[in-house]
């Protein structure tokens, strides 16, 4: 029995792309556990120490030594990633998942220790400059991932408006209906449009009027069999002339004239404007696509900026922390 | 596909399931899309990614891969024939997304 439900849903296959899908990668719970453990540690030393110790200062020897894991944790977090990326030796499939998966591991816990190493102090300066960054820089990072969630299930729901059952452009496939039709209503109208000149036979405007509005074979015998009746002036009946009878037909009240319906726009096209609708809907929706692209393009853009600036950030602290730690070590 | 002034590739949209049918065929199968994926956990050969995208029901695998793809485009790149593994990764999420919301 339930090995017949397996087969069904073999059968079936995976169905939806949920938005509360989610992703089981290998390895992901050792990664958040140590993630977690590392920074656990390090905080309850910190409350053990801040407790017990009054040199509770970042130029410290507790501050520096966090200042230094902190900043080697994210110079790892900065590097490992982009560096296996671009790399070429020793890859596996799913190995570059696992490395983004540790690079914001390491800058999670890089924020923590830059956190603790700044013991509360947040003057203006250039070391709180530097942590400022960190924490826009992980925050970031943090929400790129969520957008790395949301923008390609908006994306393909997009996609799915702008595409047929088939799989075929949806643009082209209404173009080509509106192309029909207006080839079909062409026809009509070139039906019934007047004798432009006089250079045309006398019975051109029976000759030209198409098949498609006269009322079926009917009307044309009727027509040609008046055509061929024998004139004669003497004999004018008051009974209605076959002419007369058809110009009352369905046919012959399309004729434009004043009161006509066809005066009205889009009346020789039934259907049109909801094709026309359906066409502004999938240009709206490829807008939309476009734009997701270029949140989710930007948004990465924005980050690797946001690291470069920190970087930055982080070697002026660097440099102002030497100046002031290196003569009292020299001296 | 959108090109910006300087007449570079700029943002491609998606693409149509004749075109994606064709680059699926085009595909000479070395793996280097896969190896390159940082969205790619499962283990699933692209002969299995190529034959369910194109029709068919979807195995897990594949459908969590598409699911966890986030067309970043690191795919592009390295493919030696030139195909754009994220369209059709997009043809596949678009198959999951018509195919009800399931999980």
């Amino acid at each position: 029995m339930e090995s017949r439900k397996e087969r069904a849903l073999e059968q079936k296959g995976e169905v939806g792309y949920s938005w509360l899908y989610r992703a089981t990668a290998m390895n992901s719970g050792v990664r958040v556990l140590t993630t977690l453990l590392v920074i656990a540690l390090a905080a309850g030393f910190f409350a053990w120490y801040s407790r017990f110790s009054t040199d509770t200062a970042p130029d410290s020897l507790v501050g520096l030594i966090y200042a230094t894991i902190g900043t080697l944790l994210l110079l790892l977090a900065a590097t490992m990633f982009s560096l296996r990326r671009r790399s070429h030796r020793r890859r596996e499939v799913g190995g570059l998942r696992a490395s983004l998966g540790w690079h914001m591991c390491f800058a999670l816990m890089g924020l923590a220790f830059l956190g603790m190493h700044s013991f509360g102090e947040f003057n203006p300066r250039t070391g709180t400059y530097a942590l400022y960054g960190m924490v826009a820089l992980v925050i970031s990072g943090l929400v790129g991932r969520m957008l790395d969630r949301l923008m390609p299930r908006l994306i393909a729901a997009e996609a799915h408006q702008a595409l047929t059952a088939l799989g075929d452009d949806r643009i082209e496939t209404i173009s080509q209906q509106l192309q029909a039709m207006v080839a079909h209503n062409t026809q009509n109208v070139r039906g019934f449009a007047a004798p432009s000149s006089a250079a045309r036979p006398a019975n051109s405007s029976l000759a030209t009027l198409p098949q498609a509005n006269m009322q079926g074979g009917r009307d044309q015998a009727a027509r040609d069999q008046a055509l061929r009746m024998p004139w004669d002036l003497a004999y004018i009946s008051l009974e209605s002339t076959p002419q007369e009878l058809s110009r009352d037909s369905g046919s012959f009240r399309l004729v434009p004239d004043r009161k006509s319906d066809l005066l009205r726009p889009g009346a020789l096209m039934p259907g049109t404007q909801e094709h026309m609708g359906e066409l502004e809907e999938v240009r709206r929706a490829m807008q939309r696509e476009l734009l997701y692209r270029y949140v989710t393009r930007y948004w990465r853009k924005f980050h690797i900026l946001l690291a470069l600036v920190t970087v930055g950030l982080l070697v002026w602290h660097i440099e102002f922390a030497l100046q002031l730690i290196l003569p009292t070590l020299f001296h | 596909m959108f090109k910006n002034n300087a007449g570079q590739q700029d943002v491609r949209l998606h693409k149509t399931g004749p075109q994606v049918s064709q680059e699926l065929h085009a595909c000479i199968g070395c793996n280097e899309c896969l190896l390159a994926c940082p969205a790619l956990g499962e283990p699933i050969t692209i002969d299995m990614l190529n034959r369910e995208t194109l029709g068919g029901p979807i195995s897990r695998p594949v459908a969590q891969f598409a699911r966890s793809c986030y067309q970043c485009g690191a795919c592009v790149a390295p493919c030696p024939v030139g195909l754009h593994r994220d369209a059709m990764m997009m043809w596949l999420k678009v198959r999951l997304l018509r195919s009800g919301w399931g999980e």
